[in-house]
């Protein structure tokens, strides 16, 4: 006889001589396994013979009439375990979870997003590289180089939210991106962050800015972002860190 | 169940009384195996208000690869005295497991068993009447004369 566990040798001793009555998948696997060992075929042929013995007794005709089971006894009706115990429904149970899942952070990436992310993902690359001496150096508070950028390259509403601007500057300069919008760039002096100001997203057709509300995380290559739009002008601090080194200043201004 | 077919019988005939009225009521059980649970039962009060075999501890034997060829010389009337006469419930174990017409799952609801117990009712009882076989019934020459 192989070697079996516990339970399958449980399995054995109580398993059907007759296959067809072996509806239990762990006992059809158990059977399997000593299928074709003298011992079981010894036991098999056993329980065969005292079933034809058995089979053998003289029943009553009145009794005969009635003796089927299928007579008295209604089809077994599949329960929920026992589906769910079924391989094929389960690996199709968790495919579906899968594709679930998938659709869910799908769905939750999309929520996430926000007119002008392109953008600022590809800002934060610019942050990533960039070097302060290419900044013209302007030592005041971020909050004041609006009129800044208004005044030297005309760019109306390049303002600094108040929630960072009191924070002390390094430098500014203005320049092109690769799709010629125009876009402000200030060095930090706290944490060496990094501003950008540029143009919010708009419509293809109708030209038209896209707005969104409050305050959206954005991160690329361990550099993290954090973009309101106002007045059709996006405005995004960019640190090298995570959400967590940008949460205080938001949260300072929900207080 | 009882060893009995005039006691076999009347238990028959009171089961489908009973169930005949109940099915007239319209209160047929909603257990898919309640007839073969209520036979039972009647099978057991019956069984106890006769006479009882003596409990005595049964030799065990391992099952003999010629059992076959001494279980043929039995008589159904001397399988059906041994299953009488086991104790309950190795004996609803036995009469249900030899119908052949229930799976292990059945066998366990209607006589009420786990599957370790039923397993050790039906390896017990296999030995032990492999061991009554060897009493009753010893091997022929020609049986024991095995193929080279």
């Amino acid at each position: 006889m192989p070697r079996l566990t516990r339970r399958q040798r449980m399995f054995v001793n109580c398993a059907p001589f007759n296959d067809a009555r072996i509806d239990d998948r762990a006992m059809r696997a158990a059977v399997f396994r000593v299928r074709k060992a003298d011992e079981f075929a010894h036991q098999r042929a056993f329980d065969r013979a005292i079933a034809a013995v058995a089979e053998a007794t003289p029943i009553p005709d009145e009794v005969t009439e009635w003796l089927s089971k299928g007579t008295f006894v209604a089809a077994p009706r599949r329960t929920w375990k026992q589906m769910l115990r079924n391989p094929v429904v389960a690996a199709i149970g968790i495919a579906v979870l899968v594709i679930a899942g998938i659709l869910v952070f799908k769905l939750v990436d999309r929520l996430n997003q926000f007119p002008g992310e392109v953008k600022a993902r590809h800002l934060l690359g610019v942050a990533a590289s960039a070097k302060s001496v290419l900044l013209d150096p302007v030592k005041t508070e971020a909050g004041s180089l609006g009129d800044y950028f208004f005044m030297k390259h005309r760019l109306p509403h390049y303002d600094v939210p108040a929630e960072f601007a009191e924070l002390k500057t390094l430098g500014c300069r203005a320049f092109d991106d690769e799709e010629g919008d125009r876009v402000g760039q200030i060095w930090i002096v706290d944490k060496r962050m990094q501003f950008f100001l540029f143009p919010a997203e708009r419509d293809a057709k109708t030209g038209a800015i896209k707005h969104f509300a409050g305050w959206r995380y954005v991160d690329q290559d361990r550099w993290t972002g954090v973009v309101r739009e106002q007045n059709g002008v996006c405005f995004m601090a960019a640190v090298r860190g995570g959400e967590k080194d940008l949460a205080p200043y938001i949260a300072k201004a929900k207080e | 169940m009882l060893g009995d077919a005039a006691k076999a019988l009347a238990v028959f005939d009171a089961v489908m009384h009973d169930a005949a009225l109940r099915a007239a009521a319209g209160e047929v059980p909603k257990d898919r195996l309640w007839l073969f649970r209520d036979a039972r039962d009647r099978c057991l009060e019956t069984s106890e208000a006769g006479l009882q075999p003596e409990e005595m501890e049964l030799e065990a034997h391992a099952i003999d690869p010629n059992a076959t060829a001494q279980i043929a010389k039995l008589e159904p009337q001397q399988l059906a005295i041994w299953i009488s006469a086991a104790p309950d419930p190795q004996r609803s174990a036995l009469a249900l497991f030899y119908l052949d017409e229930f799976s292990h799952e059945e066998i366990l609801a209607i006589a009420d068993l786990k599957t370790p117990e039923l397993a050790k009712l039906l390896g017990n009882a296999r030995q032990q009447f492999q061991a009554w076989l060897n009493a009753c019934i010893p091997h022929d020459d020609h049986i024991e004369e095995l193929p080279a």
